[in-house]
Formats: structure tokens, sequence, C-alpha cells
């Protein structure tokens, strides 16, 4: 039994004792549509919050030993790392006060990290166990910095050669790429009247799914949508998702996952939810918003529809297809669990 | 005591039929050019979410079960008709109401001269408070005009001189981007016999509570007297102290204005 469950009748057994009425058993939470539907557990994380406090639940990834990374900016423990079954199985971190995106890379079958501060206006690259192995300051090689405080990098993206693409999305919204050793090698986007532009870069990723060169996706958050380039920086095309405040795109298989922070009309309001593209970039499920529809192409504007989630912030997939929420101003909740309902 | 176990059981059995309702379903999505109209307003609710119906009212009770199940868009013919929506659906506890009030045109007005609004937000010049676009509730879109002063004036002159029994002024409420409604709002009519301007009505506005979110806000104003006239002076205030609880908290508000009725 689930604890919020457990108190609440709790709360009632003297009484039921006396008159017997039916405790019904608490029905499944389904989300979604499709073939992307999924049962909600949010009291998925056993961690003792006295123990292990969170503030803002950021981003999530799992490891290659399965265990789940989830990073918030609680400097009294930025990094928690748990079971699938939402047991703390160790926890690091003390120096990032605004941690903000995680993403994992395998070096040469060694797994390593790439931490977006806000605050510090870094990103540093760790080992697993949250060894400091580089850090990168503002891009003032970029010609478009003066200071590091208008530099607020949100993700990174790494490709496979481990060149590093930096999101400066609550910064300037410039994309800025590095090789691996942390080399400047140019930039682009920006903010600016153009498709080509970008406004609240918050994500980045990139797809390998069309087979040949891999693009990458970046979201632009407060024009609703996500946006394809090339490695080198060339604008391709936008993918529109009117209504939703798009974090960042984590791709597992033939789907891209997003946590949507709210939704656009009702804004500040606790109004997220979470979707799913298919290979071609059509919205194909939505948890907790409403059922994804096209008219002539065009997808209508999404929203809201059931409010489990206040302010999702990221999605981990698991090697069982079990979906990982991170929240953030959402009350200090530790993520929720979906499972596939097949 | 017998009465007092009747309310316990009622109580309880209340919880346990609920007991299963994690969560509440969110508003529907409430969809209309503008609330200001000249011959009717057409509305349109939106939920897709499988399982679920919006109910409606027209008469500005609480929408329940047994009112209208909203199937096609709502035309709105009647001003100061509130539209009041609300989604019900099995497993989860009801939406919040959102609701909507239509507003139908008024006396013919001939210009409006505002004091300059603030040049980020300019909305679409002084024709913006005449011309029945608005009622929507975001602080981005052409229809408001955007203060923040001490004081703004606005003059209206009618097409002709005629007898004036009430005013409407839209405003546009979002504490969370600092916009609140003015303080006081102070109506004046030009008095020829006199040759100047007579208050004819005034209206302090406490802010209250801070709420998330945005919203559109109407006050009326009725004249303590019967008037005839073709000009009209209002003065607004704009709050000029943010009250406690909110991060602006002292410092003068914004006042954002999208519609100004006179009938």
């Amino acid at each position: 039994m689930q604890r919020r469950n457990f108190i609440r009748n709790t709360s009632l057994s003297m009484a039921a004792l006396m008159i017997k009425p039916p405790i019904p058993m608490k029905e499944d939470t389904i989300l979604g549509q499709g073939n992307k539907r999924y049962k909600l557990d949010n009291h998925w994380s056993q961690a003792d919050v006295a123990k292990y406090p969170v503030n803002d639940c950021h981003e999530m990834i799992q490891d290659s030993k399965g265990r789940i990374l989830l990073l918030t900016n609680e400097t009294h423990n930025n990094v928690l790392i748990y079971d699938k079954k939402g047991k703390i199985l160790d926890t690091w971190g003390h120096e990032y006060p605004g941690a903000h995106g995680l993403t994992l890379f395998d070096e040469n079958g060694t797994e390593v990290l790439f931490i977006c501060d806000n605050a510090r206006h870094q990103v540093i690259k760790t080992t697993i166990d949250g060894r400091v192995l580089m850090t990168l300051d503002y891009p003032k090689e970029t010609g478009q910095y003066t200071k590091p405080e208008e530099y607020i990098p949100t993700e990174t993206a790494i490709t496979p050669n481990g060149d590093i693409y930096v999101a400066d999305g609550y910064g300037k919204d410039f994309i800025i790429h590095y090789d691996a050793s942390g080399r400047y090698l140019g930039y682009f986007g920006g903010r600016g009247p153009e498709e080509k532009h970008l406004l609240n870069a918050h994500g980045i990723c990139l797809d390998f799914r069309d087979g040949n060169q891999p693009n990458l996706i970046i979201t632009s958050r407060q024009q609703n949508a996500f946006k394809r380039y090339t490695l080198s920086g060339e604008f391709i095309n936008t993918i529109s998702l009117p209504g939703a405040w798009v974090c960042r795109p984590v791709i597992k298989g033939d789907y891209l996952y997003s946590a949507v922070l709210q939704t656009n009309s009702r804004q500040g309001q606790h109004s997220g939810w979470v979707t799913i593209l298919d290979k071609n970039y059509k919205v194909v499920s939505n948890l907790a918003g409403s059922v994804p529809n096209y008219v002539d192409g065009k997808l209508d504007e999404m929203y809201q529809t059931i409010k489990c989630f206040s302010y999702p912030h990221d999605v981990c997939i698991d090697d069982e297809e079990n979906l990982y929420i991170a929240q953030w101003n959402s009350g200090k909740v530790y993520p929720y669990k979906l499972s596939p309902v097949i | 005591m017998k009465k007092l176990f009747l309310a316990a059981l009622t109580f309880l059995f209340f919880h346990c039929s609920y007991s299963q309702q994690e969560f509440q379903l969110a508003p529907p999505v409430v969809k209309y050019n503008s609330v200001f109209f000249i011959q009717s307003a057409t509305v349109s609710l939106q939920f897709l979410q499988p399982g679920t119906q919006i109910f409606y009212s027209l008469n500005g009770k609480e929408p329940a079960k047994n009112d209208l199940v909203y199937q096609s868009p709502i035309v709105i013919k009647k001003s100061l008709t509130t539209l009041k929506a609300k989604v019900f659906g099995n497993g989860y506890v009801p939406s919040e109401t959102v609701q909507a009030t239509f507003i139908k045109d008024g006396l013919k007005i001939k210009s409006i001269e505002p004091s300059p609004a603030n040049e980020k937000f300019p909305g679409n010049g002084a024709k913006t408070l005449f011309d029945n676009e608005g009622g929507i509730a975001d602080m981005h879109n052409k229809n408001f005009l955007g203060y923040q002063k001490d004081s703004v004036e606005i003059n209206v002159l009618l097409e002709k001189k005629q007898p004036i029994h009430s005013l409407l002024l839209d405003f546009l409420r979002d504490e969370g981007s600092w916009i609140f409604l003015p303080q006081s709002i102070q109506v004046y009519y030009f008095n020829e016999n006199k040759n100047s301007y007579e208050l004819i009505g005034k209206k302090k506005i406490l802010p209250d509570t801070i709420i998330n979110g945005s919203a559109c806000v109407f006050e009326i104003i009725k004249p303590g007297k019967k008037i005839t006239a073709n000009k009209i002076k209002i003065i607004l205030q704009p709050l000029q102290s943010i009250p406690e609880g909110h991060p602006g908290k002292g410092k003068q508000a914004w006042l954002f204005i999208d519609e100004i009725k006179i009938y």
C-alpha cells in the first residue's frame, strides 16, 4: 500500500470498523494515449527527506549499471543515486548550487557526466562518482560575453567523438561548440527574429535516428518548439509544439520524450505534462496532457488535462522503458515513476 | 447525538466514495476572439481527455453535472453574460471552474485620448480602448495599454451628447508580472453649464490576496446622478505600493487596460 493511502485509511479506520463501509481500492492512474500509456507511481522514491533532501529536481539519467542519477540544486547532496525501485544507493556533490543540466557520456568505456551549473556559470565534467575532470568557464572566445553572469548554461550534448555542445538557455541562447578537450570551436543560435534563432534554449540532444549524419535538436522553450540543426550549426527546421513549454529533448529508441514545464495558456499555474514524439516528430502521446490533434498536418494547441504534475523538468527512460519524471519548483517532490501499460 | 452521528456518517461516506480520486482535472480551455462584441460572441470550449465532459452554465451559477454538456460552440448575444465551465470525469476530482464575461458594445465613441502608454506596451494606440478587441488575459497581446506611472488620464468623446447610465473599464490582473488593478478610479463628465469637469463617480480598489496566473477584470462605475454628456474624463491611479507577500513589495505596480464601454 502506498504511504499516502495508508495514512488516509488509518485516519478513517476507527469509524470504519463500526459501520463497515466499503473501502475502495485506489484506482491506478493511467496516463497517455495509443501505445504510449503509463501507470503513475508518485511514491517511487524511498529517500528519507531528513537524510536526502532535494530542492528543484532538474534532470535524471540512467548509467550502464542500471542506476538512476538525479541532479538537484540542493547542495546537501547534488546527486542522488537510486536503484530502479527507488532505493537510495549513494549520493555525492555539495558544490553545485545551480545544478541544472545532467548529461551522461560513454568515454571509451568509462562513463562521465557533464553538469551545467546556472549559479556558477560553468559546465563541469566529472566522473560518475563526482571527481571533477574539466571545468568550462563562460565562453568569452565568442565575443558575445563580457562577464560570467551573462552565461547561464542549462544543457550539454556530447557527440561520439567527445565534442561538447553547450546550450546557454538562461543566458543569451547561444550554442557553444568545444572539442573533447574543451577547446573552443565556434557558436551559433542566439536570439533574433529569424527562424534559426532561439528563445530559452533550455535543452539540446543528438538525434541519430535517421541513420545517416546525426543532427542536433535544441529547445526553444518560450517559442513552444524544438529546432533542428546540423552539427555545424546550420538550421534545418522547426518542430512546433503549440502550448508546450518543452524542456530538454530525450531520445530513446524511436521516440523523443520531453517534460513540458507548463501550459502556455496557464503559465505559473503548475500546468505541466510530459509529451512523446515519434521518429517523424509527430506527437503520439501526452501524459497528463490533451490528446494530440492534427488538423491538415498542423498540431492544435496542447494543454495539461490532469493535474498530477506541477512543473515537470526532465524525463529519464530506463532500460525497461519506465519513465522517471523530475520536477522543478514543485514543493521539493522526489521524482515520479511511470511504467508502461501493455 | 443522533444528528451528530448522521453527520459523521455522511462525512465518512463522502470521503470513502472519493478516496480513489487523487488527482484533479485541469480546467477546460475557453476560446474566443474577444469578450467584447457588437451583435454576438462565439465561444468554444476544449478538453481533449477521454472519459471527461465539459459542463457549463450561462446563468452565473457554478456548473454541475445536471447543467448543459458542451457539444458545439456557444453563441452569446446578451451583454454581461457570464459563461462558467468545468470538467467532470470518472476517477478524478472535477476541475476548477473557469469563467468569462461577454460584454456588448455601448454608446458610439468618437475618440479616446489616453495618457501615453509605456513604450513597451503601446497596444494599438488610442483605438485599443474602443476597438471591441480584448478580454484575453495575456500581457503580451496588443489589446492592452500598459502604464507604470502615478496617474493615467483618459478623455473620451462620444459621437453625440446623450444620457449616461454607466461606464465599464476592463483591466488585466497578472500579479506575478507586477500588473495590478488600479487603486482608484475617478470619472468626470463635462458640465457645459459650468464649463468644467465634474466628478460623477469613483471607486477605490484594495489589493486583496495575491493571485497566481492572470485574468481580465472589469469594473463598472455608475454616476451618482442623472447626467447628459458627450465628454467623459477618467483618472486612474495605478497601485502605488505593492502589498506584502509579493517580491515587488512597496514598489509601484503596472496598470494594464484594454477597453472602455459607456452605456
